[in-house]
This record gives C-alpha cells, structure tokens and sequence, in this order.
C-alpha cells in the first residue's frame, strides 16, 4: 500500500514549483484592484517633524489612514535631526571630557592623556540621531503610516502636490489637513549664514573643529547651550545679549542671574544689554561690532566663528498658503482657533509654526490632541503646565510663572528655596550649584510655579509639573516621601521652606 | 459568576459589538467568587448616567436564564436598553421591581445565583457599599450611543463637556484626598458630611488645601477660586490679539463642513470563488488505482492541493509585520529576506463534490508510474476514451471551490484558489506521489 507518510510535504512543493508553469497571478490584475494612490486620505499631515510625525503615529493608532510628507529625508524634523537629539549628545560627552580634563583630579581619579577626538565626538552624535529617527521611521510602519518622501504644497484645500525627493511628483487628497511645517532659525539682518563661520544652531553642532575664539549672538537657551558645548570643547566664547539677564523668556531672574555666575566661572563670558549693530566676514575673521545698549562706548569683537541664535520663526516658505487663503500673523504663525483649526476648518496646525513656545513636548502634546479633535471632537493641552529646560551643565528647569511674571501681574506670591549646597546627595556628588525655588500662593499655598538650577533639573521638573497639575500646594509636596540620600530631597525641603520651614537649611 | 457585571451584557437596541465586547472583558475581570449568591446593582450603562429606571424584568425571580437572555430592559433619559445575561443563572430575587424609578447607579437591583445552585440554601448577600461599586466600574462605563460614524460626511464633532463644574458637592469624590488636605481635615475634626460642603476649585474639582482653609475661613473664601480662575485662562493658549500679517488678497476659501469623524471599518467578510475541474484529477485517481491498486479518495488529493496552494501566500491587505520585520525594513533587509508572503491556512469550500467512495473500481491495468510522476501536460485537456463513467453527482467538469475571507485577504485567497485548481487540473498525480 502507498502509505501516506510517504507522501512528503517537499515533494507536494516541487509538485507546484519547478515546473515552469506561467505566473498565477499576473500582478497587472491585483494592482488594479487594490490600488491605493486615488484615495483619500483621512489626515495627511505636511511636515515629519514632532508635531507632524507624533500627530501620525496617533492617527494610526486611531484607525485613521494618515500619510506624513517630509522633505528633510529623515523624520523626527528639528528636534532629532538638528535640535534637541544633536544637542544634548555634545552636550552631555563635552561635559564628561570637561569633566575629565578638570574635575576627576580632586575626585582622586587621575587621567593620563586626555585627548579631544571630535570626529568620534561627532559620529557619536550622529548615530544616536540615525537610530532615533530609524526608531520613527520603524514607529510609522508599526502603525500603518504612510510616508512620503518629499516637499508637500497646496494645490487646493484637500489636495497637496509632493514633490518627491526622489524626483518626480504626486498628490495625495486628504479629509483633513495638519499643517506642522516647525520652524527655522531666525537670520541675523546683514550677516549671512554660512554654517562655517557665521553659523545657525544647525552648524553649531557640526563643526569640524574647536574654534579658538567664538560670539555667540544670542543668550536664549540654544545660544548658551552651544556656548557651553564649545566652551568645554576649548573655545573662548563670548554671550552677547541684548536683554540685562540671559536665559530667554520664561526663565526666572534670580535663577538666570544665578546661572550666569555659574557660567561664567566655568569660562564663558557675557556681555549682556548689548546690541550687536552689525558683523561683517574679513578674511578669517568676522567682526562683530557691538554697543551697549545702556549707552557704553561702541566695541568690535572678534572671532573665528560667530553663532548667530536670535531665535527661530515659523517656517511656511513653498507651503503655498496664498492658494488657499490662509493668513499668518505678524510673527509668521499660522492662525488657529483653540481647537487648532485654521479658518478652512478641515486644515490645522500645530507645533513650531504656530502659537505657544518652541519646545518639542508642547508639539508632542498638541499633536496628540489635534488628531483627537479631528477624531473624537475633544482634546487637551494645559499650556499653563509645560515645563522648560536648559541642558547646561547644572540645568536650568522651571514650570508655571516666574517671580517677575508674578510680580508684573501684580500677584502675591511666597517664595521658598532650597540651596542644593544644603543637601546631602549634592554634597556627596561634589556638585553643589544651584538651587530649587517656589512660588506659592500666599494664602491657599497652591503651587504657581517651581524653578530649578541643578544636576539633573530636567528630571526633577516633571514632579513639579505634575503637582502644578494637579493643583498641589507646597505643602503636599512636603508632606510627600522623598529618598534620601537624593537631590530630589531638595524639591522636598523648598517645598517646606514655601509653607513653613525647611528641616536641613 | 460574579456580580451584575459578570452576569449581564448590554446588546440589542443600541449597543455595538465593541459595547459587547467590553462588557464581556469587564464580566470576565470580575472576580467569581462561588458558593454565595451576588448582587446585581444597576449598570451605567453610559458615561453620564447616574440613575435610570427599570422597565421590566424579563426573568422571574426563581428562573433560570442561560447567557444571552435579556434580564431587564432599562430606562434611561436617553433610550431603553436590553441588559443581557452573560453567563448562565438563577435570578434569585428581584430587590427593585418593574418599573422602579431612578434607581441610582451602583446599586442593588437583584440577587442572582450560579447555575445549579440551590437557592434556597443561599444567604442573600449584603448589599455592597455603592461608592465602592461605582469607582470599581468606572473604567468600563459603555457608551451606548450607537456605533461611531462611518467615514460618511458627518458633522462636525461636537466636544463632549464632560468636566464636572466644580459645583458645591463634592460627591463624586473618588481619589485620594491630598497630603494637605487630608491633615487640615484630621487637624480640624472635619468629618464625611462636612467635607461634602467644602467647595472644590482644582483641576477635575480636585479639593484643595485652600478650599478647606477657605471652608475654615482661615483665608479668604474668594481666594481659592481666584486662583483657580488663573490657572485656568493660563491652562489655553492666548489666541487674543492676533494681529493678522497684511494678506496678500486671496479670495475667501468656503468653509468646508468639518471632517467627519472616522470609524475603523467593520470586518466586511468577502465570498471568493473558482470554478475548478476535478477531471484530472479522477483520471489520476484512477491511474493509481489501476497501477498500483491504492484507492485513493479524493479528499487526499484536495487536501495535498490545499497544502501546496497555502504556501507563500501573498499578505493580506493591512497586514501587520511583526518587529523584527518592521526593523529589517527600515534597514532595508526585508529586499534581501523579508517576507512579502506567509503561509496560509484555508480549506476550500467545495460545491458539487463527488462523492470518492462510490467510485467505480475498474480492472487493474499496467501504468507505468513513471507516466504519472512526469504527467506534466495537462491530462485533461485529452479527453481520455477510457475514461470511467463516474459516480452520479460528481462532476469532472467545473465544481466551484470558494472560500469565505475577510476583505483584506481576498486577494491571498484569490491566489490560493487559482493555485488549487491549477495544480488540481494539471498535475494532480505529483500530489500523492
Ligand atoms: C539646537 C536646538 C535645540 C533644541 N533643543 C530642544 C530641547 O532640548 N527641548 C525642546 O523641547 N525643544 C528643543 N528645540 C526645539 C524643538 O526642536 C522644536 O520645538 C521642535 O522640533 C518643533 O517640532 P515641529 O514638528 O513643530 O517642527 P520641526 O521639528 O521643525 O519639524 C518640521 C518639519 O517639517 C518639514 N517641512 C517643512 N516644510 C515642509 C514641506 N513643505 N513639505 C514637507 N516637509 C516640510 C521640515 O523639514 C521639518 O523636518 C531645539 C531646537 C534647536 C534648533
């Protein structure tokens, strides 16, 4: 008997393939059928930066058919390719060779030849942003998002022209349109960007070579973070601001002014309220002609590189707004109603390009809950509740209002704060600048807002975020078991000094 | 069985398949525990009930109902609901009878006994504290206001207002009281009935330690308040004030309706079929059988054809790779190995099969096999002479194979039916051998 387990299961495959049988199904057939490229998109979304490429994961995760169109090549946008990601690589491996060259010797740690490598410093660097926004690119495909590579422009209200980067054209039609276009670095009227000698952020982080001498314009966040970055690295770097404290907006005073000195000591030097009028290249030089704003003498300053970070503006440039009929402000953002809708209303926008601060997480935030109103007709940002970090080294970390936008306002405040040269952990760490600082109301002792300078700020923010959203008081935080030994005990004490007293101070 | 929520399940008139789904997962998250009758206590049957009426019950008390029977029906403000058994029961006694009205949320309506139980033996339960009920089901409140739009123009979204107005009462209270709060409460012997007439002024009508300062008039009473009105004009972003950039004149776009709210589509299952020739296939049965004096039926040789076609099968449509997938995509290594097919796992459906038994057993006669092994040309394109008259019903001209496929797979299952009868049509013999 022919017994079936003769019957082998590769011998029924070569049954079906050696054959040379003709092709089963011609392709021409399915393609036809299954074709994709007319439909109608629920959201396509111009723009992969955070705000574009968070809106599309989300959409996907909804249910949505969302396609995003990017033009950089890469997702992630500023943040991962040119901004936050890039940053805080230098940042945190030019503190660690700083720290090596200067600060190991009295921990009894003693390093024989210390050498600055900044190919490897850089390529470093780079592979953190590749594997981040390959982590994106790997989320969209998770979540079933389309993504196109190429610079999208309106034809019409629910048609954008993708100009593929691949070359070639196409067009994809959506119900709804999310607008997350970000932003650009402002220019410094009469002084050209190079990206070598006159640079934005953007050549900030990828210079070839320590500059001996650099101006950094500009002493906002991004400008001190780059200025600590090469500072470190062995430039003498000068801050020139035009405001009398550095910092940018939102940072409270004392805290900024008590940043400076701790900038300052580690070599950086400022020279705030003060104008730079004009810059010009010479040779290989640029000079930077400066006056002081208080009515000093005018003085020319010189450099080889000269960081121009005045800010960044929103960028719409080739979106082809005007065909469609969408307004900017006078600052260039795009107008949106609360529900970050623009006035055709199946079109919105969120992130860099429109209202609210510049920061990454508040284009996270929006992001989600724009494609929650597009869904569910309900979404959420509490704007009085986003936190700021600076990335230097200690950080800088606030949520809620500062000490000056309480006294502008006219509201009455408590103040307590917390030297972390009281506290037991930094005192260990050898690494003691810097403070916590709160503000409470005075009579209900809920939390306004919550300032730190310290190692590892940007971590110690998110339980001060979290009790200003909750409408905590100082008092809850006190009342709240904190680790010991750790810097977070700080939090706790500074909480105590707002409502009554702090135990170790 | 469990409580209420484990016996019962919304359906019918308004709730969706999802609502079904969600009731069974929360039925089956409950705990059973056995050997005690339970309590049934009224069902929100939506996000914003608090109470409803009942209309009527549909099982007595002292009958049973297997899962699946409509209980009750409800009233709400909004439309009457069926609540069905989700498990099998004895409803032991009804506490809130037809037509009782504005029977809260949470609280006991019946008593209900497992399957076999003998209720007369059984204790009827206390009832259970309804704030304890009502947190516990929090998370599973249904919306049973119909499906969500299909991607059909609809209009817009309306924003559901659902944020308690920090009202007088505190009732709904069910967090944990603030450190602070907490110890002004203990400090000043506020109790229960107390606190319920503290104002509350936080996020979500939180109570906070200014309220309770406020209540004590420690601070004052507007102040709280003040505050919070702060935070909530801080909580938008300030759209006031735009100052339009001077427009190059456009003419005014017209206001589209707003975009409808997208649904993910049902599952629409789709028929694929094929009409396939079994005649080849007889012929071969029947060689083998004279050459080798095996019968056999032709249930094997669509069995070997199904596992053949099921290979490499291309993806069905909205396919979901798996990580490592995904990961060899993005690096590009999916064009070297990654898999643009998988391995099915259909059974046709046949129409019109013929009966294998009730074939006819000719005399034997020498074949060589080999002949069968290299049948590559299609046999039945030559009508065999000898070819048997086969059994009634059977048929060796097209029988119609069909499988029945969710949408996205059509076209994987297109594929595998054109691959059976190709090779049922053409090398049936190399199946079985
Ligand atoms: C040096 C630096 C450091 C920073 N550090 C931080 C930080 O530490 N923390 C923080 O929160 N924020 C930081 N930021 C800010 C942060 O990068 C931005 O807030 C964030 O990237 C905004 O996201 P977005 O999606 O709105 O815009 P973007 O990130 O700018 O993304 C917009 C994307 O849209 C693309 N695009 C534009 N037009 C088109 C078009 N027509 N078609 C197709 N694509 C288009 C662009 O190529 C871009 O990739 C930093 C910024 C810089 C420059």
């Amino acid at each position: 008997m022919l017994s079936q387990r003769l019957i082998g299961r590769a011998a029924v495959k070569s049954a079906f393939r050696p054959s040379g049988l003709p092709s089963i199904v011609p392709a021409s057939r399915w393609r036809r059928t299954y074709a994709t490229e007319a439909e109608e998109r629920d959201l396509v979304i111009i723009g992969g930066g955070v705000a574009g490429y968070v809106a599309a994961i989300k959409a996907g995760q909804e249910g949505m058919k969302v396609t995003c169109i990017e033009k950089r090549g890469a997702l992630g946008g500023t943040c991962l390719n040119v901004g936050c990601i890039p940053s805080k690589s230098l940042l945190n491996n030019s503190h660690l060779y700083h720290q090596i060259l200067h600060d190991t010797k009295h921990r009894g740690i003693e390093v024989g030849d210390v050498k600055l490598n900044l190919k490897q410093l850089m390529k470093a660097k780079e592979q953190s942003v590749s594997g981040l926004t390959k982590g994106v690119e790997f989320l969209f495909k998770k979540n079933g998002v389309e993504y196109i590579k190429g610079t999208g422009s309106f034809q019409d209200e629910h048609t954008i022209k993708v100009q593929l980067n691949d070359g070639g054209e196409t067009s994809v039609v959506g119900k709804n349109i999310l607008i997350a276009t970000g932003s650009e670095v402002t220019p410094f009227p009469g002084l050209e960007i190079d990206e070598k000698r006159v640079i934005s952020s953007t050549g900030a982080i990828a210079l070839e070579e320590v500059p001996k001498k650099m101006i950094v314009i500009g002493g906002g966040i991004i400008g001190l973070e780059m200025a600590s970055v090469w500072s470190r690295l062995g430039a003498d770097v000068t801050v020139v601001e035009y405001l009398d404290v550095i910092g940018g907006p939102g940072m409270d005073t004392e805290i900024a002014k008590n940043i400076q000195k701790i900038l300052k000591k580690q070599g950086i030097n400022f020279k705030t309220s003060t104008k730079v009028v004009s810059g010009e290249k010479t040779g290989d030089e640029v000079k930077v002609q400066i006056d002081s704003s208080k009515g000093g003498k005018p003085e020319t300053l010189e450099a080889d590189v000269v960081l121009v970070a005045i800010g960044r503006r929103p960028y719409t440039g080739g979106l082809g707004l005007e065909k469609i009929g969408l307004e900017l402000d006078e600052r260039g953002r795009v107008i949106i109603d609360s529900e970050y809708r623009t006035k055709i209303p199946h079109i919105r926008c969120v992130g860099d390009v429109t209202f609210g601060p510049m920061l990454a997480h508040k284009a996270e935030e929006e992001a989600v809950a724009v494609v929650e109103y597009i869904k569910k007709g309900y979404g959420h940002v509490n704007y009085g509740c986003i936190p700021a970090v600076m990335y230097t080294f200690p950080e800088v970390a606030w949520v809620g209002q500062s000490e000056q936008d309480l006294k502008k306002a006219g509201i009455k405040y408590r103040v307590g704060t917390f030297p972390f040269s009281a506290n037991s952990r930094a005192k260990t760490n050898l690494d003691t600048d810097g403070m916590v600082k709160m503000l409470a109301d005075p009579e209900t002792d809920r939390l306004l807002g919550i300032h730190i300078i310290g190692p590892n700020a940007g971590e110690m923010i998110a339980e001060g975020t979290l009790a200003l959203e909750y409408g905590a008081s100082s008092e809850d935080i006190a009342r709240t078991c904190h680790a010991h030994p750790t810097l977070a005990e700080a939090f706790k004490e500074a909480a105590m000094a707002t409502h009554s007293k702090p135990i170790h101070f | 069985m469990a409580s209420f929520a484990a016996a019962c399940r919304l359906s019918a008139r308004l709730a969706t398949r999802k609502l079904q789904q969600e009731a069974a997962v929360r039925g089956y998250r409950t705990s059973a525990v056995a050997l005690a009758a339970q309590n049934f206590s009224m069902p929100a049957l939506s996000p914003t009930m608090t109470e409803g009426n009942i209309a009527t019950w549909r099982v007595k008390e002292g009958d049973k109902f297997s899962a699946g029977d409509v209980l009750l029906e409800i009233e709400t403000d909004k439309a009457t609901m069926d609540v069905e058994a989700q498990d099998d029961g004895i409803l032991m006694k009804i506490m809130k009878g037809d037509g009782s009205k504005a029977v809260q949320v949470g609280t006991r309506i019946a008593v209900i006994a497992e399957e076999g139980d003998d209720i007369s033996s059984l204790e009827i339960p206390p009832e259970e504290n309804i704030q304890a009920v009502k947190a516990a089901e929090a998370p599973a409140v249904y919306t049973p206001s119909a499906p969500e739009p299909e991607s059909a123009p609809s209009p817009p979204p309306q924003p559901r207002t659902v944020t308690p107005k920090p009202g007088p009462k505190t009732s709904g209270r069910t967090y944990p009281m603030l450190p602070s709060v907490a110890h002004l409460i203990k400090e000043n012997g506020l109790d229960e009935s107390v606190i319920k007439n503290i104002t509350p002024t936080g996020p979500n009508g939180r109570l906070l330690k200014g309220d309770v300062l406020a209540y004590l008039g420690k601070i004052n009473s507007q102040t709280p308040s003040e505050v919070s009105s702060r935070f909530e004009k801080a909580s938008h972003l300030d759209l006031s004030n735009i100052k339009v950039a001077k427009a190059a004149e456009a003419k005014k776009p017209a206001v589209e309706a707003a975009p409808a709210v997208q649904a993910p589509p049902a599952p629409v299952k789709s028929l694929v079929t094929l009409p396939v020739s079994l005649s080849a296939v007889i012929e071969a049965q029947e060689k083998i059988q004279r050459s080798l004096g095996v019968f056999l039926p032709l249930s094997t040789f669509i069995a070997r054809a199904s596992e053949v076609a099921n290979d490499e099968l291309p993806l069905p449509a909205g396919y979901q790779p798996t990580t490592d997938e995904l990961f060899n995509q993005v690096l590009g290594l999916d064009k070297i190995s990654g898999p643009k097919a998988s391995r099915g796992s259909y059974i046709p459906q046949i129409a019109t099969f013929p009966p294998a038994s009730t074939l006819s057993r000719p005399t034997q006669k020498k074949v060589d096999i080999i002949d069968l092994l290299t049948a590559s040309k299609p046999k039945s394109a030559q009508p065999s002479v000898k070819k048997t008259p086969v059994l009634p019903g059977a048929s060796t001209g097209p029988n119609i194979f069909s499988l029945q496929v969710p949408k996205a797979e059509e076209r994987r299952a297109q594929v595998f039916l054109e691959r059976i009868k190709l090779v049922l049509e053409n090398e049936p013999g190399r199946l079985v051998l």
